[in-house]
């Protein structure tokens, strides 16, 4: 009888303890900037790993090294070479994976997630319900432009509000030697590589809605060849021939266009999100101490006013999960874990005693969360318990929200790569030569002309029938 | 003819070259087998090995994967096969044709403007009698080398710049207006060239160097009892002692006709001259890598393959009927 009650309660012990000693679960995870080789990285994974095990769920979470640089093809190598992780984080390259089926429907997971499902925020919710395999929580993202308060406050003018606002701010920029260095050698405005950023605040008030707009004739057309847009970028040339627009943006990258900014030789620029207006106004802050940056509205015209249109037909970049995943529910647990209130606090304030100290419920930021970073998640419903964002980020993060706009794009078929890479290269070509003053505006036949035959014509057609 | 080998060989030896000095007592007739050739020539082969692997590697292996050029790529397999499709979307694209004459055009530019130069660098160095000021030239030429494109491209940008460049400075000095050469579609090739040239001119007049070392000072001894002067011994003692490396670097750059450097390219970019200057090389790390198209992409690669072997063989023919030296 003892031997069989003994028996018995080893029996139970053994069942009870199981789960405490099983193995973890391996989940390979490939993202940007996220490398075994660097600390910080490898010690907020394990800090996961164990929060995550506190709460039942034994995770070994296993970093894939790639490249920052160049990250999205190196990814697509990788995967094309049949090396596919748990979890991919994406920058591009992802619908070639969908066509295969790698990528799994993230729908129904999200669903059953209760965490995920909370901090979704809207466009991620229109994003998802058109191709359901990226999930990227995170505000949307649009190029935002800021000012030096100082100079805002030198120009005698309010910010903008309209249009004629901006031209009036870029001239009083241009002319008022803000720099003091004697030279009239300051632009109102500067952006890099081309004029996207532009577009963000000037569509909406030029009536460039979205991706695809009906032409007179009431067919559904590329934006790229409307009269809204012939208007807008006869704007740009204005700009640039009064001298308020930087001529020299199309040979700028980020880091000059920057350098242009702290320098004084230009007097708004762009940020891409509130973070990056963060790095922005702590490195005007180390060349101009006591400096702040001022966030800009997007200006009024006749057509509205608003940021540009947020193309909802997918994310742009986000975490995907591998449908040959062999630990699916781990998988998408580890994700429902940083979604949630806990996995929030370790990811987005970073490590306490280094980004931030706390005392009782009161938490201090240091100066190293400007360079920390959330690797997964900024959650919709989360709230930090101290806000350490500038005043011009935080507002941005509101007025994007506030303008949110879904645009009509979607993803076109592979058979339409070439077409794709020839319009833009031809959109992108007019453009320059219109600012430049190299083509008239009476040239825009003419570019509308040569942009069909490149493969426009095509692509307007297959829109049509997409479009209803 | 066998104890002339021997004599050459103990003579080679002597100087330290062969690795072990009995080889040279025991050669092998020309039929011995592969594996006795090996056992005595083994330093030899060892030293071969790591280019062999890395040509099988690299080079010879991708020839069998280039087969996706005719196939649908499926990470989960098999492949599909689908023929000449791929090829028949590049022919119809206009933009491939553009791509095809850009490669072509600025291939061309630089065999005619870059190619020449290093030799002349080459032959301008061997004429400077001063050591101290040869070595600071040469150190000079040869220091561009070592720097990326992406380096370069920024450091041509800046001194382009139509503002506040330094070459807009110099041509305003002299009363010129500003020029935006990056912006430029007439000029973009241009700053290609010059900026390759500028790049590799020091580091491949290295090759160059080498032949003029390797010819006989006797034959510039047998010039000067002939009273030539220093031109006539460039003309006609140092430029026919280094014709064959000519011949062979011609023939070897005729392979890479049409890869007119990538990475040179993608810095130099922007939207206005890219129709000027997307080569292939662009175009397939576009089309194929940015966009998941593998497929097409390996189908340009591989037609800019088989035009630059076509080219080599042009390019041997050509110089075995001129120079009566080709690759082989």
């Amino acid at each position: 009888m003892l031997m069989r009650k003994l028996l018995l309660a080893t029996t139970a012990l053994a069942f009870a303890m199981a789960p405490a000693f099983a193995e973890p679960v391996v989940i390979r995870m490939v993202s940007k900037d996220l490398v075994s080789t660097n600390p910080p990285d490898v010690k907020h994974i394990e800090r996961i790993e164990a929060a995550m095990a506190a709460k039942g769920t034994e995770i070994d979470i296993q970093i894939v090294d790639l490249p920052s640089s160049g990250y999205a093809d190196a990814l697509s190598v990788m995967l094309l070479s049949g090396d596919i992780p748990d979890l991919i984080y994406f920058q591009g390259g992802d619908a070639k994976m969908v066509e295969q089926g790698i990528l799994e429907d993230l729908t129904p997971w999200i669903e059953k997630s209760p965490n995920l499902k909370a901090a979704l925020y809207p466009h991620n919710a229109e994003r998802l319900a058109n191709y359901p395999y990226l999930l990227y929580v995170y505000p949307p993202r649009m190029p935002q432009p800021v000012i030096r308060k100082d100079w805002l406050e030198k120009s005698g003018l309010p910010a903008p509000q309209t249009v004629e606002d901006y031209v009036a701010l870029f001239t009083a920029i241009k002319d008022g030697d803000f720099d003091g260095d004697g030279v009239a050698n300051t632009y109102g405005v500067t952006t890099a590589d081309n004029t996207n950023e532009l577009d963000s605040i000037f569509n909406q008030a030029f009536g460039v809605t979205g991706s695809w707009m009906k032409n007179e004739a009431g067919e559904w057309v590329n934006a790229r060849i409307t009269t809204q847009e012939r208007d807008k970028i006869a704007f740009y040339a204005s700009l640039r021939e009064q001298g308020l627009f930087d001529p020299e943006y199309i040979t700028s990258k980020f880091d000059v266009k920057e350098d242009k900014f702290y320098t004084g030789r230009a007097g708004v620029i762009f940020g891409s999100s509130a973070e990056v207006i963060d790095i922005y106004g702590g490195k005007m802050r180390q060349v101009h101490p006591g400096t702040e940056l001022v966030l800009l509205a997007p200006p009024g015209g006749p057509a509205g006013q608003g940021n540009q249109a947020i193309d909802v037909s997918k994310e742009a970049r986000g975490f995907a999960m591998s449908s040959l995943s062999e630990h699916k529910e781990t998988v998408m647990a580890l994700l429902d874990f940083m979604a949630s209130p806990e996995g929030q606090l370790l990811d987005r304030l970073g490590f306490e005693g280094e980004e931030y100290t706390k005392s009782g419920d009161t938490y201090t930021m240091t100066d190293k969360i400007a360079t920390w970073y959330a690797r997964f998640f900024a959650s919709a419903n989360w709230t930090p318990p101290t806000p350490w964002m500038s005043t011009a980020a935080q507002a941005s993060l509101k007025q994007v929200s506030d303008n949110f706009k879904p645009d009509n794009a979607f993803v076109f078929p592979a058979d339409y790569a070439a077409d794709l890479d020839a319009t833009e290269s031809v959109y992108r070509a007019w453009v320059y030569k219109f600012i430049s003053g190299e083509a008239g505006m009476d040239q825009w036949p003419a570019y509308v002309a040569e942009w069909e035959a490149a493969g426009g014509s095509r692509l307007n057609e297959y829109a049509r029938t997409v479009l209803k | 003819m066998v104890a002339r080998q021997e004599q050459q060989l103990a003579a080679t030896a002597s100087n330290g070259n062969v690795p072990v000095a009995e080889s040279a007592n025991r050669l092998l007739p020309s039929t011995a087998n592969f594996g006795a050739k090996v056992r005595q020539w083994w330093p030899y082969y060892a030293m071969m090995a790591p280019g062999i692997i890395f040509f099988v590697l690299f080079h010879y292996l991708p020839i069998w994967e280039a087969k996706i050029a005719f196939e649908q790529v499926r990470i989960i397999p098999p492949n599909i096969w689908v023929g000449i499709k791929h090829f028949q979307v590049l022919f119809t694209s206009p933009v491939f044709w553009q791509v095809l004459v850009n490669t072509l055009i600025i291939s061309g530019m630089k065999m005619a403007f870059v190619f020449p130069v290093p030799i002349i660098v080459a032959l301008m160095l061997n004429e400077v009698r001063s050591g101290s000021l040869r070595k600071f030239i040469q150190s000079a030429v040869y220091l561009p080398h070592f720097l990326s494109w992406v380096v370069i491209a920024g450091v041509f940008i800046a001194a382009l710049s139509p503002s506040n460049g330094v070459v807009n400075d110099i041509t305003g000095f002299f009363g010129g207006q500003p020029k935006s050469y990056m912006t430029d579609t007439g000029a973009i090739r241009w700053v290609l060239v010059f900026s390759e040239m500028w790049r590799s001119a020091g580091w491949d007049s290295l090759l160059y160097l080498a032949a003029i070392i390797a010819i006989d000072q006797a034959l510039y001894d047998a010039a000067e009892m002939d009273g030539a002067n220093r031109w006539q011994k460039i003309l006609y003692v140092t430029i026919p002692g280094i014709v064959p490396t000519i011949a062979t670097l011609f023939i070897l750059n005729a392979g890479m006709f049409l890869s007119a450097d990538l990475n040179q390219v993608i810095n130099f970019s922007n939207d206005v001259v890219r129709s000027q200057i997307d080569i292939v090389d662009t175009y397939v790390y576009r089309i194929g890598l940015q966009t998941g198209e593998y497929s097409l992409a390996t189908a340009a690669g591989l037609f800019k393959a088989v035009l630059g072997m076509l080219l080599i063989l042009l390019a041997h023919l050509f110089s075995k009927r001129l120079t009566g030296k080709g690759v082989w």
